[in-house]
């Protein structure tokens, strides 16, 4: 039993330790976006290298909580749901180390009037993808709160989507070469499809917390 | 000879084994929440536990309905139980045991003209209903109790799925104990009066009964059924008949495993006797039907949809198509067994009304002038004499059946040798044995004579009129004890 209970303790605090590193990867894609805008880009860089850590971290968590709930024949009856959960949640890392690496390498240059958009919208992804951490953890733990975050991250969804827009908007409004509108508008939609990840998790998310109701 | 015989109650065991266990682990093992062999381990020992500590409670009830005397009845009793099951199944009705070997000891009563107890057949099945019934009322309110705990717990997902496997394998032993205790009497019950199982002191400790030697065969014959055909049936049960969570799973199985302990249980029964609690029948009753009974406890629990409303109606159908088939397959059967293979499906019986009966039953029971049609004769069959008699208004039901026992001729010659032979010694107290003594060497012609004999003295005494369910189940130890001395004291008995 102490053995058994040792397992499970092992198990539970290894999807908080990858629940943290999402959360953590989230944060620190805003940090970088900042950094990115205010020119400070060694610390981008440096905020990029995290990233690409915080993915390897998080591939190595679900990995191993996958190996033991396979091999423990742990919630033989969620096991499926809680794993696609996992792995669509660590595929929001992989957008957000794929967008630092776009802008690690293409650099696009920011018109400083359309900052804060930029801000904003990175904001909002990142409120969502926080948002979802908490649903996925209510999820575990108190499945009566999942709705409540799942609503969260579909208002912080559609925010980015509206500020993304009209991000999108100006950047076309802007002096620029056409290719340079088009470049920024791919990374403007890069962004947003952030927080349009967090809310396809949320949506698988809704069904499996049904399927866990008595 | 017997073993030959007690085949068909062995297959009826292997068939429970095979069928039942599903009610009990089927939706854990298809959940993959406990590997079939652990499940198979569980079941093989708690069943085995249940029907040797517990067995004999709902056999009492089996035996009021009539009690088989020889053993070729018995044989041609289970094997039309184990008949009529197969071809129930077959034809994809579900179906249970006990309403099989009830309907099948019907036929026998019938079949040998003995008077069926109508108050006997109301219980049993009126328990049917009522176990199903009580055991969805349960499932309803353990679904009510249960689910805010679990939600306010606030438990994480993996410890609680770990929680939940252990109070399935917890629960499922215990249902697989009641099973045990509460279907043993369905399968190997018919043997009981002809087992030749001797009781068996341990040490002098503790004595190893007759009856539960009995149980012991019936229940390795279950577990025969467990671990050769039960895990196909588990599937089948965990994913056909219903799709429950490993949490509806548990409510549902420990609201069948309190309906079958209920029903069984003799401990319970005695102490809401002493308590003055209203009591359970004890009835074998049918797990499948006391599952499906928690699943429907569960579904209104959940709003009363997706209930399958199909399987309930063909449930209720067998409540009434299982015991027919079976008493007309039984009385055909013992009909060709007696007939036609010339075996001895009754032990023949004499009702005698001279002066000694005649005298008993004028003090005790009736008028004499009512006695008219059957005095100075004798009968071979109790419905022979009823019918002599229901044409007087002024003797009941109950008047004939009492007149019925006191004019059964059964020589008895009381001997503590025989009384030890027989192996049911062990069940007598010190101070009962005493009285016994006193009685060596005496000859009787009916029980009755015997039993006056004893109830002279206080330990024998039964309560004449009695009131209290304390007073009703002491007057039913008693019985049982003195139908333990008929069968040692008959000729012919005890030196097997």
């Amino acid at each position: 039993m102490a053995l058994l209970l040792k397992t499970t303790r092992f198990v539970e605090s290894q999807i908080d330790s990858f629940l943290d590193v999402v959360s953590d990867a989230a944060m620190t894609f805003q940090l970088a976006i900042e950094d990115y805008i205010h020119g400070r880009m060694e610390q981008f860089e440096e905020r990029l290298a995290q990233i690409r850590e915080f993915e390897h971290r998080a591939d190595d968590l679900r990995v191993s909580v996958e190996r033991f709930l396979y091999e423990r024949t742990l919630i033989p009856e969620n096991r499926g749901d809680v794993l696609a959960i996992l792995e669509s949640t660590d595929e929001i890392i992989d957008n957000i180390k794929d967008t630092l690496v776009q802008f690690s390498i293409e650099m696009p240059g920011i018109d400083p009037t359309l900052n804060d958009l930029w801000l904003q919208t990175t904001r909002a992804s990142v409120a969502a993808v926080e948002q979802l951490v908490y649903a996925v953890r209510s999820f575990f733990r108190d499945l009566a709160a999942v709705n409540n975050h799942i609503h969260k991250v579909y208002f912080f969804e559609r925010e980015a989507d509206h500020i993304g827009e009209k991000l999108r908007r100006m950047i076309f409004g802007l002096d620029i070469h056409l290719s340079e509108q088009c470049q920024l508008r791919d990374f403007a939609l890069h962004i947003e499809q952030i927080s349009d990840d967090a809310q396809n998790v949320c949506d698988q998310l809704a069904i499996f917390a049904i399927k866990r109701q008595l | 000879m017997f073993y030959i015989y007690l085949l068909s109650g062995l297959y009826l065991g292997w068939s429970l084994g095979a069928n039942n266990t599903g009610n009990i682990f089927g939706a854990a093992v298809e959940t993959k929440m406990i590997k079939f062999k652990n499940a198979a381990l569980i079941a093989a020992i708690f069943i085995t536990l249940g029907a040797v500590f517990e067995g004999s409670g709902a056999s009492d009830t089996l035996g009021e309905l009539g009690s088989v005397d020889a053993l070729g009845g018995a044989f041609t009793v289970s094997l039309a139980a184990a008949l009529s099951i197969t071809s129930m199944v077959r034809s994809g009705i579900p179906v249970s045991i006990n309403q099989t070997i009830v309907g099948a000891i019907i036929g026998w009563s019938l079949f040998t003209k003995r008077l069926l107890d109508p108050q006997s057949v109301v219980t049993i099945a009126s328990s049917w209903v009522f176990a199903f019934l009580l055991s969805a009322v349960i499932a309803f309110a353990l679904f009510h109790l249960v689910r805010p705990l679990i939600n306010r717990s606030k438990m994480h997902l993996i410890k609680q799925d770990l929680l939940i496997r252990y109070l399935l394998v917890a629960v499922g032993a215990f249902g697989a104990y009641a099973l045990g205790a509460n279907n043993m009497a369905s399968i190997v019950g018919v043997y009981i009066p002809v087992s030749p199982f001797k009781d068996i002191s341990i040490g002098g400790f503790y004595t190893f009964k007759g009856t539960q030697q009995l149980y012991l065969l019936g229940a390795l014959s279950v577990v025969l059924g467990i671990y050769t055909y039960s895990h196909k049936v588990m599937k089948t049960v965990g994913k056909d008949i219903f799709r429950l969570s490993p949490v509806t799973a548990l409510i549902a199985i420990f609201a069948e495993s309190l309906v079958l302990f209920f029903f069984a249980s003799r401990g319970l029964y005695n102490f809401l006797l002493r308590h003055g609690l209203p009591t359970f029948p004890l009835v074998s009753v049918s797990s499948t039907h006391v599952i499906v009974g928690a699943i429907v406890g569960i579904g209104l629990a959940k709003g009363g949809k997706n209930i399958r409303y199909d399987i309930l109606g063909k449930m209720a159908l067998t409540w009434i198509i299982a015991p027919i088939l079976a008493a007309l397959m039984s009385f055909v059967m013992l009909f060709v067994m007696q007939n036609v293979f010339e075996q001895k499906v009754q032990e023949e019986t004499h009702y005698i009304f001279d002066r000694v009966t005649v005298t008993r039953i004028a003090d005790d029971i009736c008028d004499i002038a009512l006695l008219s049609p059957v005095n100075g004769r004798s009968f071979t069959s109790e419905r022979e004499i009823y019918g002599e008699l229901k044409t007087q208004e002024e003797l009941s039901r109950d008047d004939i059946v009492k007149v019925i026992a006191v004019s059964e001729v059964f020589p008895m010659e009381v001997s503590l040798e025989k009384l030890a032979q027989s192996g049911y010694i062990h069940s007598f107290n010190e101070e009962q044995l005493e009285i016994i003594k006193t009685l060596e060497g005496r000859s009787y012609r009916h029980k009755w004579e015997l039993r006056d004999a004893l109830e002279k003295h206080s330990v024998f005494e039964s309560v004449k009129e009695p009131k209290t369910g304390l007073q009703k189940n002491h007057n039913k130890e008693l019985d049982n004890l003195f139908s333990l001395l008929y069968h040692s004291f008959r000729p012919g008995t005890g030196k097997k």
